[in-house]
């Protein structure tokens, strides 16, 4: 099967914070290696170094050392991310535009010509269900709403391989269960997905594969239902077994 | 009751307001100059309006020379009076000046010689009536700096030779109501009365009150300006010489010859006229 | 070039939905009417003051535009993080600068005609004239130098950290350029060394923006610069503008972006 996303030895370091400490390293000799039709949950409690591998892949910041793929291409080249699409954890966009302009201008970038641009725009708003407020401005949007505009964004160039970065943080249950619908329809259509998420009950419902890292290093990756076949538990108290927590205290 | 509160307390320092205003506004008359002063401008730029004032009266020469001006860092001063101003072609102060206003010389590297293609370089002054274009700049000057008694004469000699003479006797008259000892101002309301309304007579005492007031300043130790007492002078010799008063011609003749950087010019007139047979005053 | 052209349609987007050019407009066009609607001795043919007074709001208005318009752009992508998305597209960080620029450039540029047009009505209706060859020169110098003045924003956006001291600083280096930049050399030669070679120095590396403001050439019905000049400074300002981007996307490329 076709490698999409593929990371060998990354590493991350930051400056140092303080005089006298050393360099903080936020993600130490990671690889990864998704295929395509695959949803993959990158998971891993706060400060574990998921978002920094996100940024990596995305090409916001440079390795230290090791590399990063998409499709092939190392990800510091633009044309990597040519078939990407990618959801930030909060909505991050130019709120004086409408969402059918948002998405008029990320469907510019790429090239899409004018015609089909019009047919995917109005498919997608559909699909979000963001069709009758198309003329708003975003800023005048609920949270829910700002983070479906979000998502139509990351699909406007029908991408092979989607990056989400907590996709349902902070939406209501009926929000919620709206982007397990999309992911679970994406995955139907043979799309990638390579989310990070804390919901561990969606990532169980939705996901083929999980890595768990944590401190920067990988600690776990596999199939989840070999993960909890080897652990004989579900996949929060595997979660919770690996980051060294346990009811009276960590382990 | 709760509710009301808030309203109450408002209403409370509404009052105390109006109260504190009603003691302060008639003490605040004697903190600041500007508050009793009459004029808006006045008002909002205190004594900086002069500054104001001198920078619109340079735009006026600026925009007489059609934007063709030195600036600060040019090595030729800029010019220092007005006389330029309403000098004819051939005057010497307009030659004076032609000197003063060669101060771009040759450029002295690419940079220049380049940027000189963006500005202009020609000096020319304006004529066949553009001199118009000078008149706000001027009005604008007496407007912030009433007391700077060459925008009157300047604007008055121009709007004199576009033919407004009404205009131009009006914004001398105001100069007049603004500065009183002003013998500049005398001098162009005279030339005004003679040369536009024919009055000779108007002129003559306008030009008389203007030789009284240049002789006040200078017995006050206020170092009026020479020039205008030898051009008034002069202007009255002529007058008197033309109505036969030769005693008084000459009289005048020689209080501008005091006055005048060639008095053997005005020697000369002298003697001419003390050789004139003696004709009988003209009725005046 | 499709990422170039769409970030930049989206900065006129934000400049005519934002409040800023019609509050600068509004003014200029009240403040202009409002002087020529003064009555100087009787005289409605006087009319070089009214051109003066217009010109120089609509430099001012453009510089303001320019400056205000430009510091914000990066300032803005940063902290409101819509960088991300953006960078997360096929599009590289010399693109955005690109698109930001060109935006910026454009946006000054529909600006300008609008003021021009005005300015246009408003002398052309007194003096019975219109020199529209000389309105487009005037025009298209100023919008040059608004090319460089927006390169030089660009730049300290990214070096400096607040919108507003980056648009103060450079709207002082601006306004000192127009009133300074082309007396410098004078000034080096009143110097001792090593000051004087220091100042020289400075001369010939500012840009000379001063060579732009062609308004009294408008102003006093001269005829403007010859067209090789006119094409001369236009390259100018082009190479100017060009270096100051390369700097910015120097600077910028490898740039945290606050994650």
């Amino acid at each position: 099967m076709q490698t999409i996303l593929e990371t060998r030895n990354l590493r991350v370091e930051y400056p140092a914070q303080a005089k006298g400490q050393g360099r903080k390293a936020a993600v130490k000799d990671l690889n990864l290696r998704v295929s395509a039709g695959e949803v993959f949950g990158f998971l891993g409690p706060n400060g574990a170094g998921k978002t920094t591998t996100m940024n990596v892949l995305l090409g916001f910041v440079n390795a230290t050392s090791g590399s990063a793929f998409l499709f092939g291409v190392d990800v510091r080249e633009p044309i990597a991310r040519q078939r990407i699409g990618y959801l930030p954890e909060l909505t991050y966009y130019y709120k004086f535009l409408t969402a059918e302009e948002l998405l008029r201008f990320y469907a510019r970038i790429f090239g899409i010509p004018r015609a089909e641009a019009d047919r995917r725009i109005d498919r997608l708003l559909k699909l979000v269900e963001l069709e009758p407020v198309r003329k708003r401005p975003i800023r005048t949007y609920s949270k829910g709403m700002q983070q479906r505009a979000g998502l139509a964004q990351a699909l406007i160039n029908n991408p092979d391989l989607l990056i989400l970065d907590e996709p349902t943080s902070g939406l209501d249950p009926l929000g919620r269960m709206k982007v397990r619908e999309i992911i679970q329809r994406l995955k139907g259509e043979g799309k990638t997905v390579f989310f990070s998420s804390h919901e561990l009950g969606e990532v169980e419902t939705v996901c083929d594969r999980v890595a768990i890292i944590n401190q920067g290093e990988l600690k776990v990756e596999g199939r989840v239902a070999d993960l909890v076949a080897e652990h004989q538990a579900n996949l929060e108290q595997i979660f919770l077994k690996i980051i060294g927590y346990s009811p009276e205290g960590p382990t | 009751m709760k509710g009301r509160i808030p309203f109450l307390v408002l209403l409370l320092l509404l009052a105390t307001c109006f109260s504190l205003a009603t003691v302060i506004q008639p003490l605040a008359q004697g903190w600041s100059k500007r508050a009793g002063s009459g004029s808006v401008l006045k008002m909002l730029l205190g004594d900086s309006r002069r500054l104001f004032a001198n920078h619109f009266f340079v735009q006026a020469d600026v925009s007489f020379h059609s934007g063709y001006y030195p600036s600060i860092f040019d090595q030729a001063q800029a010019p220092g009076n007005s006389r330029h101003m309403t000098a004819k072609e051939g005057d010497a102060a307009e030659e004076e000046h032609e000197k003063q206003m060669n101060f771009l010389g040759p450029p002295r590297d690419w940079v220049e010689r380049f940027g000189r293609h963006f500005i202009i370089t020609a000096h020319t002054h304006l004529q066949g009536g553009k001199e118009r274009e000078m008149l706000p700049w001027l009005r604008l000057s007496a407007e912030l700096d009433p007391q700077k008694i060459e925008t009157y004469t300047v604007a008055a000699y121009w709007l004199r030779d576009m033919g407004k003479v009404r205009e131009a006797e009006d914004f001398l008259r105001e100069g007049l109501r603004n500065n009183p000892d002003s013998y500049e101002i005398l001098f162009e309301l005279g030339r005004l009365y003679r040369n536009s309304h024919g009055d000779t007579a108007r002129a003559r005492n306008v030009w008389d009150l203007a030789l009284r007031k240049w002789a006040d300043q200078d017995a006050a130790g206020k170092k009026p300006d020479p020039l205008v007492l030898a051009e008034v002078a002069m202007n009255l010799a002529r007058l008197e010489e033309k109505e036969g008063n030769l005693a008084r011609a000459i009289n005048r003749l020689e209080i501008a010859q005091k006055a005048s950087p060639n008095p053997e010019v005005l020697q000369k007139q002298i003697d001419g006229l003390k050789n004139k047979p003696v004709a009988a005053p003209s009725e005046r | 070039m499709n990422a170039v052209i769409a970030i930049a349609g989206v900065v006129i987007t934000e400049l005519y939905r934002r409040k800023d050019f019609y509050v600068l407009f509004v003014l200029t066009a009240v403040i202009t009417l409002l002087t020529g609607a003064v009555n100087f001795f009787n005289d409605p043919q006087i009319v070089r003051y009214l051109k003066e007074i217009a010109l120089l709001l609509i430099w001012i208005s453009g510089l303001v535009i320019a400056i205000g318009t430009t510091a914000r752009q990066i300032p803005a992508e940063r902290e409101n993080r819509t960088i991300f998305p953006l960078l997360a597209k096929p599009v590289a960080r010399g693109q955005v600068i690109l698109g930001k620029f060109l935006g910026c450039w454009l946006a000054c540029g529909l600006a300008l005609i609008v003021f021009y047009l005005f300015f246009g009505l408003v002398s052309g209706s007194r003096e019975h004239h219109w020199p529209l060859v000389n309105y487009f020169q005037t025009l298209w110098l100023q919008w040059m130098m608004l090319g460089v003045v927006i390169g030089l924003v660009l730049l300290g956006s990214v070096v400096f950290a607040a919108p507003s001291s980056n648009a103060t600083i450079v709207l002082v280096i601006v306004v000192g350029i127009l009133l300074l930049g082309s007396h410098l050399n004078q000034v080096a030669l009143q110097q001792p060394e090593p000051v004087r070679s220091i100042v020289y120095a400075i001369y010939f590396l500012v840009p000379h923006l001063e060579w732009y403001d062609v308004r009294d050439f408008i102003i006093y019905d001269s005829p403007l610069p010859g067209w090789a000049d006119f094409g001369l400074a236009t390259l100018y300002a082009g190479v100017y503008a060009a270096l100051l981007l390369f700097a910015t996307w120097l600077v910028f490329r490898r740039k945290p972006l606050n994650l």
